[in-house]
Order: C-alpha cells, then sequence, then structure tokens
C-alpha cells in the first residue's frame, strides 16, 4: 500500500499529468472491482498496469475509456477534470484503447476497417485511395507493417492486432491503452509491438498497457503500477524494481487472513502424483513432470501467479485433459487412464476454477445444478427415472447449511450473486461422499463475507478427513488454509514450504522462477 | 416462471410483427389483407372436414418440430431432418408393398424401418461430429440433397410403378395406418405425433437421461466436468432425433398417400425445425406452433380460389416469421451471446 494515499506530491504534479485518475471506485453488486485506485500517467512513457486475474485492471482502462462509469473519483486529462460518459468523449479528448478482443470486420480490406466509421469521402463516395494512402503513410511511420489493401479475413491475429492500432492513431490518440496485447502474440511479434510502442513515445505519445508478464513489464515499460484485489499496491519506476519484488507486490505482501488453527490429524495418502506432464491447448508443455502427495485430513496449497500449470494439473487430475506423460493414484487407482466420471465415482470432487462455465449451468436452476454428478445414484434417480421431490428437498436443505441467499432451490443460478454461485458449487461437491477434494480459485470474485464462509467450509471438510488440493493465487489464502504449500512456476513445482511458516520472501523468489534448489528436489516428493 | 412468460409473448410479438409485414406485403399485390387472412382462418377452421385437413397437414410438421426439439435440447442442428423424412418414407413404403404382413404388425414393421432409415441416415453427419467435430449444420444440410434424390432414383428405376407416375406401387391395405374420421384422410400419426410430443417433455423432464443430455445442450463444458459423456450424448441425441424425423416419413406414406412418390411431402422437415424453434425447443409447445404452420398451410388452398393472392403470401409470412422470431432471439439474448450464437449458429 506505498501509494495509496491521495494526493502523494511526486506523482501528482499536475502539468505533466497526461492521465490521473483519483479515488476511482467501481463496484458490482457487493463486488468492489475498484477501490479508490489513485493512478497518474507521465506524458510521454510507457505505463504498465500489472496484476493478477480479477485484479481490477482492465476494469479500471475501461472506466478511462468511458465503457464503464465509476461510482466514486475523478479523471483529469493533461490536468483538466473530464467526465467520461462514454467512448466518443475519450476518443474526442485523445484517448485511443485496444481491446483484448479485437472488433474488426473480416471482409473488409485494411484501410476500410482503419475508416470505417469515419471514412474518407469524396462526392459522398468513399475515397479508397487517400484511406490507403494514409493508412499506408502511418503504418510506415510506426512500423506497424500492413497491407492496407489486403482483406482482414486473411490476415493473422498479429496483424488484426497493427490494424487495431492503425484505428486508434487515425483517430488522433495521443494517449493509448492496450489491453494484455501480447496475449495472443508470439514472441517475435510481441518484441515488433513493442518498438512500435517506443515509437510512440518518441513522437511525444503515451502508452498504457496492460498485463500480468513479469518480463515484459520489466523489458519496456518505464513505469510501472502494480493492482492487487481492486486496489493500487504501488507505482514506481521499472528500473528500480527486481522481478520478485513485483510478484510479491503482485501476489501480495500484507495477509489479510488469519491462519486457521488446525489439529495435525495427516492419515494415508489419497491423492499421489509422479512425474506428470500435459500440454496445454496450443500443444506445448504446460505441466512439467510433477510429483507430491496429498494426505486424508490435510490440505496441500498450490501457489504460483496464474498461467503457470495449475489450469492444467487440475484438469488432468479430473480428467478433463489427458496427461502425456506420469501417473496420478487416487486411492490406488491411476486417474490418467479414466474418464472425468469414473475419476467422480473413484471419489474426486472437484470446484473448478472457471466457475460460470466448468462449475454450473447458469441458466439451470439451483436443484438442477447440484443434481450434475450424483444423477445416476438413489435416491436422486431409480432404474433412469430422477426423483425431483427428493432433488429439490436435498437441494433446500443445502440451501440451509451452506447458507446460499436464494429464495429457493428453483432460483436460475444466473440470478445469484458469484459468492452465492460459488457456495452451490461447494454445496454440491462437499456433499457428494469424495474423498478427494480438487478446489481451484474458491474465492476469485467473491466477496469477504462469503470468503470467510467458503474458508470455514474447507477447514470442516479438512477436519471430516478428506485430502484437499487447494490452488489458489492468492498467497494470503494459502498461508490462510495449507499445511503445505507447492510453488509452480513455468509448469514446474519449484519447490515447498510448510504453511505455518509461509515466508513470503521465497516463495515469491520461486514464483518468479527462481529455484531453490536445496528444496526442489527433495521435499516436492 | 416469468421468464417463461416473456419467451411466450416475445415469440408471440415476432407473429405478430410477421404478420403485420405479411399485411403490407399483401397491400402491395393490390389484396385486402383482412380479406387474405379471413380466408385463411375459413380455409384452416371453416367447417370439420377442414379442420380435419389443418390437422392432417399439422401432422408430419409436428413429428418433424419433436425431431428438431430432440436435436436443439442436446445443443444439436439437424436440419436434416426432409432428408430423413423421406428416407423413412421410402423405407416404410416399401416394407409395405414389397413385404406381406398381418395387419398391425405389417404397418409396425414398416414405421420401425422407417425409424431406422432416418436414423442410419443421420447416423453419418451424427458419426462425423462426434469423431471429427464438424458442423453438423452443414453436413445434416447437405445430407438432404442427396436423401431426397437417392428415393428419386429408388422410385423412378428400381421401383416404378409399371404405366405410372414417378412413383413405388401401392402399398398394401395392411400395411395402413387407420384414419380416425370417414370424412378425412386425418389419421392415427396425429396421435403418434401428440404422444412423442408430450413424451419427449417427459423423458427430458424426468429421466436421467435427458437431464444429462439437457446440460449438454445448455452448459457442454458443465456437462463434462460433471462427468456426462459429451461426444456420446450428442451422437445419441442426433440419432434419436434422425429416427424420429424417419418416422414422421413413414406416417405420412402409411397414412395419407400409401405409396412414395417423387418430392412427396416438400417442406415438412423444414416445416418442423422452424416450428420447433418458434416454440424454444419445448415438445409441447412445438404442438401448438406445428398447427400454426399446419393451419397456413391447410388455409392457404382456399386462398387462390377466393382471393388473388397467390398462395406463395404463405411462404413469405413463414419466411418473415423466421425473421422476425430470430431478430427476437438476438435482441433477448444480447446479454448472453454465447447462448444465442449457439442457437442460431447458421
Amino acid at each position: 500500500m506505498l501509494s495509496n494515499t491521495p494526493g502523494s506530491p511526486t506523482l501528482h504534479s499536475t502539468a505533466a499529468m497526461a492521465v490521473e485518475l483519483t479515488g476511482i471506485t467501481k463496484r458490482f453488486g457487493a463486488f468492489v472491482a475498484n477501490d479508490g485506485i489513485d493512478l497518474a500517467v507521465r506524458r510521454g512513457e510507457i505505463h504498465a498496469i500489472i496484476g493478477e486475474n480479477g485484479a481490477g485492471k482492465t476494469t479500471l482502462m475501461n472506466i478511462l475509456f468511458g465503457l464503464l462509469q465509476p461510482d466514486e473519483g475523478s479523471i483529469r486529462l493533461n490536468g483538466e477534470e473530464i467526465v467520461i460518459a462514454d467512448p466518443s468523449v475519450a476518443i474526442k479528448a485523445g484517448l485511443g484503447m485496444v481491446h483484448q478482443h479485437f472488433k474488426l470486420v473480416p471482409s473488409l480490406s485494411v484501410a476500410d476497417n482503419v475508416f470505417l466509421g469515419m471514412e474518407i469521402r469524396r462526392h459522398g463516395l468513399i475515397d479508397h485511395a487517400a484511406q490507403v494512402a494514409r493508412t499506408r503513410e502511418l503504418s510506415k511511420r510506426f512500423g506497424l507493417q500492413v497491407d492496407p489493401t489486403e482483406r482482414v479475413g486473411l490476415l493473422s491475429v498479429g496483424i488484426e492486432q497493427r490494424i487495431e492500432i492503425l484505428k486508434v492513431l487515425v483517430r488522433g490518440a495521443r494517449t493509448i491503452i492496450l489491453d494484455e496485447p501480447t496475449a495472443v502474440l508470439t514472441p517475435q511479434e510481441s518484441r515488433e509491438l513493442f518498438q512500435t510502442l517506443r515509437s510512440f513515445v518518441a513522437e511525444g505519445m503515451t502508452v498504457i498497457f496492460i498485463s500480468h508478464h513479469l518480463e515484459e513489464v520489466m523489458d519496456v515499460s518505464d513505469t510501472v503500477t502494480v493492482l492487487r484485489n481492486g486496489r493500487k499496491v504501488a507505482t514506481r519506476p521499472t528500473a528500480e524494481l527486481s522481478k520478485d519484488e513485483l510478484v510479491r507486490m503482485m501476489v501480495g505482501r500484507e495477509v489479510s487472513f488469519d491462519r486457521r488453527p488446525r489439529a495435525s490429524l495427516h492419515g494415508d495418502v489419497v491423492l499421489e502424483v509422479k512425474d506428470l506432464w500435459a500440454r496445454d491447448d496450443r500443444l506445448l508443455p504446460a505441466l512439467r513432470d510433477a510429483s507430491f502427495t496429498v494426505r486424508s485430513g490435510e490440505v496441500v496449497g498450490i501457489a504460483g501467479v496464474a498461467g503457470n500449470g495449475q489450469t492444467e494439473l487440475a484438469e488432468v487430475l479430473s480428467g478433463l485433459r489427458p496427461a502425456s506423460h506420469g501417473v496420478a493414484w487416487l486411492k490406488g487407482q491411476n486417474l490418467t487412464a479414466l474418464s472425468p466420471a469414473t475419476i467422480r465415482e473413484a471419489g474426486l470432487a472437484h470446484v473448478p476454477g472457471d466457475r460460470m462455465v466448468r462449475g454450473v449451468d447458469r441458466n439451470a436452476s439451483i436443484s438442477a445444478n447440484i443434481l450434475m454428478g450424483r444423477q445416476h445414484r438413489a435416491p436422486w434417480s431409480r432404474g433412469g427415472v430422477l426423483n425431483w421431490s427428493a432433488i429439490g428437498k436435498n437441494a433446500e436443505t443445502l440451501i440451509k447449511d451452506f447458507d446460499i441467499r436464494a429464495r429457493g432451490s428453483g432460483d436460475a443460478v444466473k440470478r445469484l450473486s458469484g459468492g452465492n454461485i460459488q457456495k452451490v458449487v461447494l454445496a454440491r461437491e462437499f456433499t457428494n461422499g469424495a474423498d478427494f477434494l480438487l478446489i481451484d480459485q474458491p474465492t476469485r470474485g467473491v466477496d469477504i463475507g462469503a470468503q470467510e464462509a467458503i474458508h470455514d467450509e474447507i477447514m470442516r471438510q479438512r477436519a471430516a478427513g478428506r485430502a484437499i488440493l487447494l490452488i489458489s493465487v492468492q498467497l494470503d489464502e494459502l498461508a490462510a488454509l495449507a499445511d503445505r504449500i507447492l510453488v509452480m512456476f513455468n509448469g514446474r513445482i519449484m519447490g515447498e514450504v510448510a504453511g505455518d511458516d509461509a515466508d513470503e520472501e521465497r516463495i515469491g523468489m520461486m514464483m518468479a522462477g527462481v529455484a531453490a534448489p536445496e528444496f526442489a528436489t527433495e521435499t516436492a516428493r | 416462471m416469468k421468464d417463461h412468460l416473456r419467451a411466450v409473448s416475445g415469440q408471440i410479438i415476432a407473429i405478430g410483427v410477421a404478420l403485420l409485414m405479411g399485411a403490407i406485403i399483401i397491400l402491395m399485390v393490390g389484396e385486402s389483407p383482412v380479406r387474405v387472412f379471413m380466408t385463411l382462418l375459413r380455409g384452416a377452421f371453416g367447417d370439420q372436414e377442414k379442420i380435419a385437413g389443418t390437422l392432417l397437414q399439422t401432422t408430419p410438421i409436428l413429428i418433424c418440430g419433436v425431431a428438431a426439439c430432440i436435436g436443439l435440447r442436446g445443443g444439436m442442428f439437424n436440419v436434416g431432418i426432409e432428408g430423413q423424412l423421406f428416407l423413412g418414407g421410402f423405407a416404410a413404403a416399401w416394407v409395405g408393398f414389397a413385404i406381406p404382413l398381418p395387419t398391425g404388425i405389417h404397418t409396425l414393421a414398416a414405421l420401425a424401418l422407417a425409424v431406422a432409415a432416418g436414423a442410419a441416415w443421420v447416423a453419418i453427419p451424427a458419426y462425423f461430429r462426434a469423431r471429427y467435430n464438424t458442423n453438423e449444420v452443414v453436413s445434416t444440410i447437405l445430407s438432404n440433397y442427396v436423401a431426397v434424390l437417392l428415393t428419386s432414383y429408388f422410385t423412378i428405376f428400381l421401383f416404378k410403378r409399371p404405366g405410372g407416375w414417378s412413383e413405388t406401387p401401392p402399398i398394401l391395405a395392411t400395411s395402413y395406418l387407420p384414419e380416425i374420421f370417414t370424412f378425412s384422410r386425418l389419421n392415427w400419426g396425429l396421435v403418434i405425433g401428440l404422444v412423442l410430443a408430450v413424451g419427449a417433455a417427459l423423458v427430458f423432464r424426468y429421466t436421467k437421461w435427458g437431464y444429462g443430455v439437457t446440460m449438454v445442450g445448455s452448459a457442454p463444458k458443465f456437462a463434462e466436468y460433471g462427468g456426462v459423456n459429451v461426444k456420446r450424448q450428442g451422437f445419441l441425441v442426433l440419432l434419436l432425433s434422425g429416427a424420429v424425423g424417419g418416422l414422421a416419413g413413414g406416417v405420412e406414406t402409411l397414412g395419407v398417400h400409401h405409396r412414395f412418390m417423387e418430392g412427396f411431402a416438400p417442406g415438412f422437415g423444414f416445416d418442423g425445425l422452424i416450428a420447433a424453434l418458434l416454440a424454444n425447443g419445448s415438445p409441447v409447445a412445438t404442438i401448438f406452433t406445428a398447427l400454426f404452420f399446419g393451419a397456413l398451410r391447410n388455409g392457404s388452398l382456399l386462398l387462390e380460389v377466393d382471393t388473388s393472392a397467390s398462395r406463395e403470401i404463405i411462404t413469405v409470412i413463414q419466411a418473415l416469421i423466421i425473421l422476425s422470431v430470430s431478430a427476437q432471439v438476438l435482441v433477448r439474448k444480447r446479454g448472453d451471446s454465447q447462448a444465442g450464437e449457439r442457437r442460431w449458429k447458421f
């Protein structure tokens, strides 16, 4: 919380500032996406905004661009206070935004896309030649290699992004916001993009870019602002920062959850993972040589910056992704050979990280959501026929037990808040009698009250002798709940720390990829 | 419940808008919309024979509609019902004229082969969908042409009635679907359609298989996570949908035409799909939308007799309904474009 106090003097010497946000707060229901954020961006700098998924980066930029209205706070551009009611105001004021998802018309040419909505006209008709010439000139000036006459549908994602940038330039932007620009690019394309960004700055323009990749932030930015859980952690010149300092700011140093008291009741090994490898959707190795065990009555935490193989690990263990090598035994059965249904039979309960897509059918009722995975068993079905009255009664009981705020079991899940949707998932998964609980990001996007309740429930499951693998990008959550914490980086388990000795220094080093060799080899097994 | 009401009112507004636009077009061709619509109404429900005629037209649309509903429920867009109907119709006719069997058993055997033919025909796109994730919309559309032309080939070159038109020999009376009234060809096919519609609704609601299929259709990743075999259920759903499509053809052959002829039931498969979409994929609601389309078809017969409007105006109105229903769905689903795209993926 270095500069969360408004008006810290170094950052607010007005004239040189292209963008100043003061005390920006944005709530979605009970969830606070941005909590009193101050941000000052100097003219002519590359300013990186870094943070985990859900830290509030995109929300903040959408507010700046007029796509969302802040509940509190004010915006100044070039020293002048402004209300950005919608993006057209932002564009007039010299802001431009390149979104994560491109909005191009595939059947039109590059130049037509660039000038879409602001066509150059001659005698009332579109002057294609002038558009092509202007596009060519801009693309040459900033090293954005594109052929203005090519049809967009035939081009690669990297080139599409250049077109989006050209669109922004043509509309006269002096401050350009890019939302995770490198997420879709190859390393080569990323390097070219960074060169373009530097050429913008050389012409006196300002660049704000969102990222959660440490390396590129260290490489290109002049200044970094770190967001976490909707709050600003700090704004610092990049040159003064090291990579693992940055990691620690991203995942948090202050522990906001207290460590839960616990009795040691380590029982038998329930899950044993050995030399497990898996590929991601692009078929690149994403999980590398993971080996660990989880015992009954034990919470094993997996820490790491998002995207370092945790998702793939969870998917392999739940049968949703094939392992490319290695084994995982759940009570003696090799999971890597089983389907999701048989793994559930073997004793897995899974709270998925992608709750809205994997965890629920948003359009179905709470009853129908709780039925999933147990529809084959009595009393929920007999001879293939469902017993809706038993299912409904059970759902009502669980709504009470798990304190789900809903009108009744017939409510569609989409009517509930994020925290209550997660409670529906927990109610289903924690009551199906499984011995092994795979819990992925249990409190992401969930308000504080519900977080406490969810943590209580996880501890109750531990006390009941369940073996729990808890994957979280929140270090404080792991420190509160886990008996042991494994740290993942680039698909590998870098090392292990005991939960009651969660030394954030060491965890931060491992999360940034600095191996602690003396741990990595022995204790990870 | 509120969602329900909103969905229903949406569809009614869509139909209303389509009829209004239809009225404008009728005005443009110089006819009175009031007279056209009154004639349609009279042609569809004017007396008991007309009502029976409407129900006769409704029957194949209803059965095809149920076939489409089954696919939609599992997230599969079976646009090949027309082809399955043709093959089913031919298969039933073949049993009807080529294999003498006792009354009753003969009908059942013919219907069974119709079902098998429909299922077998959709099995090809269904397999490619399950194995290679081929878009079933495209492959089922294309399979229509092959099916229709294949049955033409059978009728013209292999089983042509000597001296007759492009049609097979008549089926034996032992294989007829019995008629309900003496004054109409309306037959027990309508009852089959109603039972199927209600049965499908019950299966989706009250069996664990129906639950799994529904989840595959509305949240495939969730179903996969919960242990439902998404690919297998998708395959089965298409197969079942095709089977019902084949049955529609069998009913049409055994109940109405008593032979198979080239181009014997044009457009019923597509009308069924539209009826199912208008009914939001609900089999029970499809009973009413199928009746609506059946009434349009039957009412149009009187149109050219009593007014100067062409009966093609019915096709125009149907097209307008499709347009306004899809526009309505797009507006309603704007907040949930994924679901919208899934249902309207062509």
